[in-house]
């Protein structure tokens, strides 16, 4: 077996431990939340007897471990149980809204990266310039403004007033793709402004580095256009770093989503999970929390297999 | 229980007015004009989506099956599926026939329906006595039906012939034609139900003017037109489309920008947008949904009367509406507004602003130097300005304190099933029948009456004396007894019935805001200009 494919069995078995115990302590930590799930399924005419009925009927008189227990037999069998409140199939919730939050998270980055990397080598091309000090000050800001008012501010200027997007909802790609762009654009736009700053400063900070790094200088002695240099030793060696700060994005903006969904009415996982914590829904927090915590191990996986590919020293 | 209402508008409109930002953002929206452009010819095509309405939903239902659901807000969604056997009149709430073309109490504890003929469910079975009686039965038996307490008073449902159902009951009960223009009116499909069991849940077959195609949880709900609905001039749309979103602001948002052609239970603060933004109309009437403080009076100074009356003295309601409300509101003497059929103006006098009377009232009870009180809200946005409101005036009579607020089933647990608390900031969404709701409140073992306390004396006779006979006339009478006991006891402090809004698209013709608070598209259509 060689090294890439010993290193991913390793990590994949380390990943079923994992999820054991990230839906382990979710499940924990939902116990220790107030509220009770049995007043609500109890709705307008709530009695205390209908209340104990309802814990009846839906097992929540059980101990926690039993709870868990049972949740954990029927998820080994891939049953993940069906939500609660409206008896939605957890497996069908989720790969209804999880594709539709994934999809906005990676416009979200691809729009980071398209526009990131171009200002961070603008502003990498004349350290201290004032092109430089002012597309690094709007990168500040970038990082300091929050998602949903941006987002709110988008709407307002090319939707409602100018009215090139929607302001609400979504199309699913695989349905119509020219559509799922339009209408993920202002959200994705709303999303990436903190990857774009990140992008841009990150990328000029290595760029400078291996600026004045001795065989970039070496380079110059031996009389390599400066346009030759960057795309040919500079990118490339700022590229893992390009990765890292890309990876990390990701998990950042899939945690965004949450509120930016509900400014647009995206119907992702971001608003179902949101809710199904709130009123203590745990079979779909469980089934939610399942995917992000693999979806995360693949994207570390592949982060990890690129790196090898982008920089053949690491192993 | 109350709904989230946030008020996310006030941001809105915070950014409507600052222009400097406007402009500042102008040139990126230039340059993606260019992009933008030709996409957006699809967007006055999504307008005209042949006939179906667009509807911006405020949550998602529970279930849709009225049995087993148990949410206020699922009725929007059940109402264009399901006929109730009864219903009311938009204005008044007084009963009017439904499935059932006419009902008759054969003697105080006998009700008599007849039937429609030829009508059918969406999967092809008769309606008929014996598809009345498994609806019935099964409402008042069935484990997982949320609605048995409604049907409590029903000894035993009779078929006498196939278009005739006898209800035989255990006590008088008035309330029952109301009470089945509700939940338990509405009829699903015995075969349905036989067929599906739970599934019926999210696969509802019922007999009305719109069919059940799909639901995505928190997404989206659609519903086609029934060809051969009995009352096939009732609904002229093709269908309708419900989009769930939660945030009103939202809501608003995907109307004006032609994504949706309706939206409802919108805040007060939104009305001014409404009113500027073109090609919309807005429909702004009173509800039977009432912001109330609920009080426990097993606790604490709210055992004593003359505390809970200083409560509702020193409640200023014309000024809570205008500041809470931004003015989209009615203020509340007591649970029934002006314009329900048992609504009694002489109670309504009981309560006037009066912080004089409050503080003397407090004086009276030994609280001259002031009262502290354990309160609870919700935590959202709305919630916690309408708190801000009350302490202020509150503190004007010297009753102090302060408010814990949590999610709302954290609340409602911890006040109303352990009696934490001594009041809490919520909302009553109103029942159609008064009857029922005075029950629900105030009867000694309500789950609604947090301290469990027994009702003043003569209420459950007033009660029961309201439920004793059909006669609007004499059922009223009942009822303001009731009302005048609950209020001279004062055993809730009524706030603010909620207004209604909702926004519609210019080409949205024939809709009407009902009384009830929970809308019901009959009528509408949309015509293109």
């Amino acid at each position: 077996m060689n090294r890439k494919a010993k290193m991913l069995y390793r990590r994949l078995l380390q990943a079923v431990p994992i999820m054991i115990l990230a839906t382990f302590v979710v499940f924990s930590l939902m116990q220790l939340l107030p509220g009770d799930i049995a007043v609500t399924l109890a709705g307008e005419n709530a009695s205390e007897e209908r209340i104990a009925e309802i814990r009846e009927l839906y097992g929540l008189n059980q101990p926690f471990l039993v709870q868990y227990g049972s949740w954990l037999w029927h998820a080994i069998q891939g049953d993940l149980g069906s939500s609660l409140l409206t008896g939605e199939a957890v497996a069908e919730t989720v790969s209804r809204t999880f594709p539709t939050t994934l999809f906005v998270v990676v416009y979200a980055i691809v729009l980071s990266v398209l526009i990131g990397v171009p200002l961070g080598i603008l502003a990498a091309s004349r350290p201290g310039s004032p092109k430089d000090s002012f597309i690094m000050s709007v990168a500040s800001l970038g990082v300091a403004v929050p998602n949903f008012w941006l987002g709110m501010i988008l709407v307002l200027l090319l939707s409602l007033t100018l009215n090139l997007f929607p302001a609400t909802g979504f199309v699913s790609p695989t349905e119509d793709f020219a559509g799922a762009i339009w209408y993920a654009t202002l959200p994705a736009l709303a999303l990436s402004t903190g990857g774009i700053a990140e992008v841009a400063r990150q990328l000029r900070g290595s760029l400078v580095e291996i600026h004045h790094s001795q065989h970039v200088r070496t380079l110059h002695a031996k009389g390599l256009s400066p346009a030759k240099i960057l795309w040919k030793h500079g990118l490339k060696n700022v590229s893992v770093n390009l990765l890292t700060v890309v990876s990390l994005l990701f998990t950042k903006i899939l945690a965004a989503t949450v509120v930016v969904e509900a400014v647009f009415a995206i119907p992702g996982m971001g608003s179902a999970v949101v809710n199904a914590v709130l009123e203590g829904d745990f079979p779909l927090v469980q089934g939610a929390v399942l995917a992000m915590v693999v979806t995360v191990i693949v994207v570390n996986l592949t982060t990890d297999m690129l790196y090898t590919v982008l920089d053949p020293r690491i192993d | 229980m109350k709904n989230l209402d946030s008020q996310d508008s006030v941001i809105v409109e915070g950014i409507q007015l600052s222009r400097r930002h406007f402009l500042a953002m102008l040139a990126g929206g230039v340059a993606l004009g260019a992009l933008g452009n030709p996409l957006s010819a699809l967007a006055q095509a999504a307008a005209a989506n042949g006939g179906v309405l667009r509807v911006a939903a405020q949550a998602n239902p529970s279930s849709l099956d009225p049995a087993t659901g148990g949410s206020g807000s699922d009725h929007v969604f059940l109402y264009p599926i399901f006929d109730t056997l009864v219903e009311w009149d938009y204005a008044t709430l007084q009963p009017k026939p439904g499935l059932a073309k006419s009902w008759e109490f054969k003697d105080p504890r006998t009700l008599v329906l007849t039937l429609e003929q030829g009508v059918k469910f969406h999967d092809g079975t008769p309606f008929d006595a014996e598809a009345v009686k498994f609806n019935l039965d099964r409402s008042r038996t069935d484990v997982r039906s949320n609605i048995r307490t409604d049907l409590a008073s029903v000894e035993s449902v009779e078929v006498t012939g196939p278009y005739e159902v006898v209800l035989h009951l255990k006590a008088p009960d008035a309330a029952l034609p109301l009470i089945l223009s509700d939940r338990a009116g509405m009829m699903v499909s015995p075969k349905a139900l036989k067929e599906m069991g739970e599934r019926h849940d999210r696969n509802p077959v019922g007999t009305g003017a719109m069919k059940f195609v799909s639901w995505a949880d928190g997404a989206k709900i659609v519903c086609t037109r029934n060809p051969d609905y009995w009352k096939p001039e009732r609904y002229a749309v093709a269908g309708i489309e419900f989009t769930i979103i939660t945030d009103p602001a939202t809501r608003l948002r995907s109307l004006m920008s032609g994504q949706s052609d309706l939206a409802y239970h919108l805040g007060g603060r939104q009305l001014p947008l409404i009113e500027r933004a073109k090609g919309l109309q807005v429909y702004t009437d009173s509800t039977i949904y009432c912001f109330q403080l609920y009080l426990n009076y097993s606790r604490g100074p709210l055992q004593d009367v003359r505390v809970r009356q200083a409560l509702n003295y020193a409640i200023d309601r014309q000024a809570y509406v205008q500041a809470v409300l931004a003015g989209a509101g009615e203020p509340a003497y007591m649970n029934l507004p002006k314009s329900h059929w048992a609504y009694d103006p002489e109670v309504a006098k009981l309560y006037p602003y009066d912080p004089d009377k409050a503080k003397a009232l407090l004086k009276e009870a030994g609280y001259g130097n002031g009262v502290k009180l354990d309160m609870r809200g919700y935590n959202d946005q709305a919630t916690i300005q309408a708190e801000e409101v009350l302490l202020a005036q509150f503190a004007k009579v010297g009753i102090g304190g302060r408010f814990t607020n949590g999610t709302i089933p954290e609340m409602s647990a911890a006040y109303f099933a352990r009696g934490e608390g001594d009041l809490i900031l919520s909302a009553w969404t109103g029942r159609p029948d008064p009857s029922m709701a005075y029950g629900l409140m105030y009867s000694k073992n309500a789950y609604f009456n947090a301290g469990r306390v027994a009702p003043p004396e003569g209420f459950d006779e007033a009660l029961a004396e309201s439920r004793a006979t059909d006669d609007l006339a004499v059922r009223k009478q009942a009822l303001a007894k009731v009302q005048r006991l609950v209020m001279e006891h004062a055993l809730v402090v009524p706030l603010a019935f909620r207004m209604d809004i909702v926004a519609a698209a210019s080409y949205v013709q024939g809709y009407r805001n009902n009384l009830l608070g929970k809308p019901k598209f009959e009528g509408v259509s949309l015509k293109k200009a």
